[in-house]
């Protein structure tokens, strides 16, 4: 259950692809990749709703893709769970080489540090780097969009080196404002809303993920690529 | 120009519609009424397919009609409704005039009322929809509850919404166990606490809202839970999730998108409305059923509405 890259940087899906189909209740379905989030389950997931988004798969109502799995909403008047997760296994075990996930890389600008990236020496020390080395890594990163979920148009992206792995913080910050740059378990995550976090609050970016009132409403979708920068002149 | 001035906003009133479908992987719950078919049940009432409704929580609501006159109708639970201080039958249609007081208290049952007009609340279409998502704060009026002083126009309706709507959706109002579906973490949980879950009762506590039902667990069936830490997952309204001291906490339609928490199980959509309508202090118990038990019923109430 490995997304694999090819040498022309296109990536296929592992053969056989075989997720765990769950039912979620009586309208959704589950196809999950694994327990753990690892990287190939990642991929494995963004890429199965990606080919299922395109399957054009009878009752399904709504696909959501999420870190390690992919959500089917249907109406069980015109499908049942047997049914659609056959059509599901079909689908995926069928599937041709999926092009490439993203066009581009997207550069994020960040204020590190100060009263807005509170616990950035404690992110740095955890990593035992000083906060200068900590930025420096987290600049030179290359991180895949993993996931949207938590709030509206919070994006979940990694993954960081292991090194740069820690747990969250015991004492969980309240409310964080939007463009909150948050740091935890191998991921770094932007906020779009005012939220409670757990995770290390390092910087903050005027980079807006959400805007209900835009078509589509966030600017990132999962599998598209992002680096964050400290160099605020462009 | 007709408009309701909000004269009592209640403890939660806000604007729903069908809900915000395909916002999910934007990270925003679809919202829509708690209680879905009897927020349906008010286009019957009315014979029209208008998209938005009020939903009302239980506590003194009051609202007054200005500029003119408009039918209206209440359904969902068994509220009390007065208009100019008369009470008047709950679950009908009835004609208002300019300057009426419509006053809705709690009654019988129920923890959402819907008041439902011939005519539209004039509120802003976000991501495809008019709902109010009290969490993420967005859609219906600025996102939030009502206030006193909200004034909502009410503007006609147009096209397809003029005509009678006759779907109802699957619900079962005869008491007895909510139904749910064994969850996608159940295996996590011990045959023994499995069994004690669908034998025990369970107690609907005083922290309910659109977001979830905390439930009390007088017997501590949760009391000795697994211990997880699972990734973050897709959640949806009817999910049964253990919060990390043990109490059980029922998701309804302003969810979070995802969460981590383990699930139990998920509650048919058949018994969601029965459940949105239990009040704090209601014993509550579950009981399992198969997928395809829960689509024979969800089947069996289309062709009903067909017919």
């Amino acid at each position: 259950m490995v997304a694999q890259t090819q040498e022309d940087g296109s990536t296929s899906l592992p053969e056989p692809l075989r997720p765990l189909i769950l039912p979620l209740g009586d309208r959704n379905l589950l196809v999950r990749f694994g327990r753990r989030l690892t990287d190939s389950a990642n991929k494995s997931a963004i890429l199965a709703a990606k080919i299922l988004s395109g399957a054009n798969l009878g009752g399904v109502q709504e696909i959501t893709p999420s870190l390690i799995s992919v959500c089917l909403r249907y109406d069980p008047v015109q499908t049942g769970f047997v049914q659609l997760s056959n059509a599901v296994s079909l689908t995926l075990s069928s599937a041709g080489r999926a092009p490439e996930m993203s066009a581009g890389t997207m550069k994020i600008n960040v204020r590190y540090g100060g009263e807005i990236g509170s616990d950035l020496e404690d992110a740095a020390a955890a990593c035992t780097l000083s906060p200068q080395e900590f930025i420096a890594a987290h600049n030179s990163a290359t991180l895949r969009v993993l996931a949207t979920g938590f709030a509206p148009g919070f994006v979940y992206c990694g993954m960081h080196e292991k090194r740069l792995h820690i747990p969250r913080r015991k004492k969980i910050h309240a409310r964080v404002p939007p463009g909150s740059v948050i740091f935890a378990a191998g991921q770094t995550a932007i906020t779009a809303t005012h939220v409670p976090t757990g995770w290390h609050v390092i910087g903050r970016t005027d980079f807006r993920n959400f805007n209900p009132a835009n078509e589509p409403p966030t600017k990132l979708a999962v599998g598209g690529i992002i680096r964050f920068s400290s160099d605020m002149r462009e | 120009m007709i408009v309701l001035e909000i004269t009592e906003p209640g403890p939660l009133t806000s604007v729903q519609d069908d809900g915000r479908f395909k916002a999910l992987k934007h990270g925003v719950a679809a919202s829509g009424p708690m209680d879905r078919s009897a927020f349906v049940q008010g286009r019957n009432l009315l014979g029209c397919s208008s998209e938005t409704a009020l939903e009302i929580a239980a506590g003194r609501t009051a609202f007054v009609v200005r500029g003119g006159a408009v039918r209206m109708a209440c359904s969902g639970g068994a509220f009390n409704l007065h208009v100019n201080a008369r009470q008047h039958p709950w679950g009908q249609a009835i004609a208002l005039n300019t300057d009426d007081r419509v006053e809705i208290t709690p009654g019988a049952a129920g923890n959402y009322a819907y008041v439902r007009f011939d005519r539209e609340i004039d509120v802003p279409r976000l991501m495809g929809s008019r709902a109010t998502n009290t969490i993420a704060r967005l859609g219906g009026l600025e996102g939030r509850a009502l206030v006193r002083g909200d004034l909502l126009k009410l503007v006609p309706l147009t096209g397809t919404t003029k005509t009678p709507c006759q779907k109802g959706g699957a619900r079962d109002d005869r008491p007895g166990p909510i139904r749910f579906i064994w969850g996608v973490h159940s295996g996590h949980f011990s045959p023994a606490l499995r069994r004690n879950f669908i034998s025990e009762t369970f107690v609907v506590s005083q922290r309910l809202d659109r977001m979830g039902v905390r439930l009390r667990d007088p017997t501590g069936v949760f009391a000795s839970r697994p211990n997880l830490s699972l990734v973050s997952d897709a959640v949806v309204p009817g999910d049964i999730q253990i919060l990390g001291d043990g109490t059980p906490i029922v998701l309804m339609r302003d969810h979070q998108p995802t969460g981590g928490y383990p699930r139990i199980g998920t509650l048919i959509s058949a018994d969601l409305d029965r459940f949105a309508q239990l009040r704090p202090g209601s014993e509550v118990r579950f009981s399992p059923v198969t997928v395809d038990h829960a689509h024979s019923i969800c089947r069996q109430a289309h062709k009903n509405d067909l017919d």
